[in-house]
């Protein structure tokens, strides 16, 4: 799997301590306020696969697109799709880039 | 349920114009976006939790940032962001707006009026390789950096028509990253031609203008290459983008390449509410059909920025201002007299940057410029429908008849029946069929709009109905 090339932009920004999510089970730290597409693209562009394994990414980040869907729980909450690009992370948010176990 | 005078569906630009105005005129109103703070992609503002003192400091969003913090300063202002509306439907005297929480949950609002003024989104534009993680809008870089304050790659490769990319490769710049190159498809020939022929009328605005020549400037001295005439074929990688590769042969690495030519309305709500609409030259798309007070096609429901045809901020705040007088004097709340006198300015402005709007149009044309997918390239990225498979339902169609559109299409082959519902391959699948019967897009039938023009979960919808 490729590198993620993402990079905060350091200068001129202050950010929250960060916090840790779950995406695929494994820990992530993202700040507080950064979308569920900042933090996985911060782990690598892949978003999903499609139908034919291809690896896809986030294409429009305007919620127009659809294609930063990730499966999203909080809490004790059930899994929802959502779109990444639109939902603030929060602490102990899990994130599946695959169809979670039920 | 809460009934509000005006809903208005977007806080960008023309949204918050329109609602400063109806404010001012004493209306109860509520602006529905996406987005958990105002500003529209525009003015799109980094979290809450963030601070960023410089952000967007540049003199082309003076205007816009004013307004944002007039408007969202107004403690009257009922802001409902973080929400998606999925449908408009009449709902006695107004409307009935039915919305779901981007994060889950489903709310009604009534509205006496509602304005839609839902923005645009890049032209998704369908080549080789397109579907490789790191394709992605110039918007999205854009959003990304303004935003979240985060640049999604370290090599960026800005490829496409639009003269946005002078502006985001400046923006790239600043924020650290490298930019590999900014390759405009046409020449630079054409481009200058172009914009001469329409230079006279767009000196009324020459703000745009110098921003623009600024940019050029300040590119070359940050040593960014701008290649002209320099046509994207295809993007290329293993599972990610690696490179693109240009039609003079030239392949830069790069690990994010950002697409920009041009940009569609936002019209799925206009078109599902049945208000008429035109194919929207020259990027494509449909735009409302308003008359000059920006009232659509159906009384009650008013259109205003890039909903009625990309024009950019300036332009959509002038026509936010312009609904919003005309919904208050509409509502009873202004006499004739007093919006006639209030519409005289932002009548004024428009109307003086249309020269500029038409340079840029021209200019950025993605027309004779768009890459051509190949057979097994994905045009329609939610079902996975090849342009092959796409092109080999239009022949069948043709076989029975010439007089198909859009939604022919869908049926017999699925391409716009996914998440996105049509957003990204609807102009693609309307180009491949003018060509197919010889006539022109605007000739074509659209898909057919339909409830919900956001993807939701059945379960919300289930809940919201109990």
């Amino acid at each position: 799997m490729k590198e993620a090339g993402v990079k905060r932009v350091e200068q001129g920004v202050t950010r929250p301590a960060p916090v840790a999510v779950e995406l695929d089970g494994a820990p992530v730290m993202a700040h507080p306020g950064e979308t569920v597409a900042v933090a996985v693209l911060s782990t690598a562009p892949r978003f999903r696969d499609d139908r034919s394994g291809q690896a896809r990414g986030m294409f429009c980040n305007m919620g127009t697109c659809s294609e930063c869907t990730v499966w999203v729980a909080r809490g004790d909450a059930p899994w929802r799709r959502l779109r990444g690009c639109l939902v603030p992370v929060e602490p102990g948010l899990r994130i599946r880039t695959e169809r979670p176990e039920a | 349920m809460s009934t509000y005078d005006i809903a208005i569906v977007g806080g960008g630009p023309a949204g918050l114009a329109a609602a400063e105005r109806t404010l001012a005129a004493g209306l109860s109103i509520c602006v529905i976006d996406e987005q958990q703070r105002p500003g529209g992609q525009i003015l799109r503002q980094p979290p809450a939790t963030f601070s960023v003192p410089g952000w967007l400091g540049g003199a082309p969003y003076r205007k816009g940032r004013a307004l944002l913090d007039r408007v969202s300063g107004d403690a009257r202002l009922q802001w409902l962001g973080g929400r998606s509306v999925l449908g408009v439907m009449p709902d006695g005297e107004g409307f009935a707006l039915t919305l779901s929480g981007t994060a889950g949950g489903i709310e009604q609002v009534r509205a006496r009026r509602v304005l839609v003024a839902g923005g645009c989104y890049d032209m998704p534009v369908a080549l080789p390789g397109w579907t490789l993680p790191g394709v992605m809008s110039a918007g999205a870089v854009q959003t990304l950096i303004k935003a979240q304050q985060v640049l999604p790659g370290q090599r960026i490769v800005l490829f496409g028509t639009h003269p946005l990319m002078i502006v985001l490769a400046q923006q790239i710049v600043e924020a650290g990253g490298e930019v590999a190159a900014v390759c405009f498809a046409q020449p630079f020939a054409a481009m200058a031609r172009t914009a001469l022929a329409h230079l006279p009328r767009a000196l009324r605005t020459p703000g745009p203008l110098l921003a623009a020549a600024a940019g050029i400037m300040a590119l070359r001295r940050a040593g960014v290459p701008v290649r002209y005439g320099a046509q994207a074929l295809r993007c290329e990688g293993t599972d990610a983008v690696e490179r693109i590769v240009f039609s003079n042969g030239e392949s830069i690495a790069c690990d994010v390449a950002a697409m920009c030519y041009g940009f569609l309305p936002q019209a799925d709500l206009i078109r599902q509410i049945g208000a008429e609409v035109r194919w929207s030259d020259p990027a494509g798309g449909w735009e409302a059909i308003h008359d000059e007070a920006m009232r659509s096609t159906v009384p009650g429901l008013y259109v205003a920025g890039e909903t009625t045809g990309v024009a950019g901020s300036d332009a959509a705040m002038a026509e936010g201002a312009l609904a919003g007088v005309a919904i208050a004097q509409d509502a009873g709340a202004l006499s004739a007299e007093e919006a006639a006198a209030a519409i005289r300015k932002p009548q004024a402005e428009r109307q003086a940057m249309q020269g500029f709007i038409d340079l840029l149009r021209g200019v950025a044309d993605p027309r004779p410029w768009l890459p051509e997918p190949e057979p097994e390239t994905l045009l329609c990225r939610c079902e996975d429908i090849s342009a092959g498979t796409v092109d080999r339902a239009i022949a069948d169609a043709l076989e029975v008849g010439p007089s198909f559109g859009a939604s022919a299409i869908k049926l017999r082959c699925r391409a716009g029946m996914g998440l996105c519902q049509g957003r990204t391959c609807e102009h693609a699948l309307v180009r491949r069929i003018a060509s197919a019967r010889g006539c022109r897009e605007a000739e074509v039938t659209g898909f057919r709009p339909r409830f919900p023009a956001r993807a939701v979960s059945v379960a919300d919808l289930l809940e919201g109905a109990a």
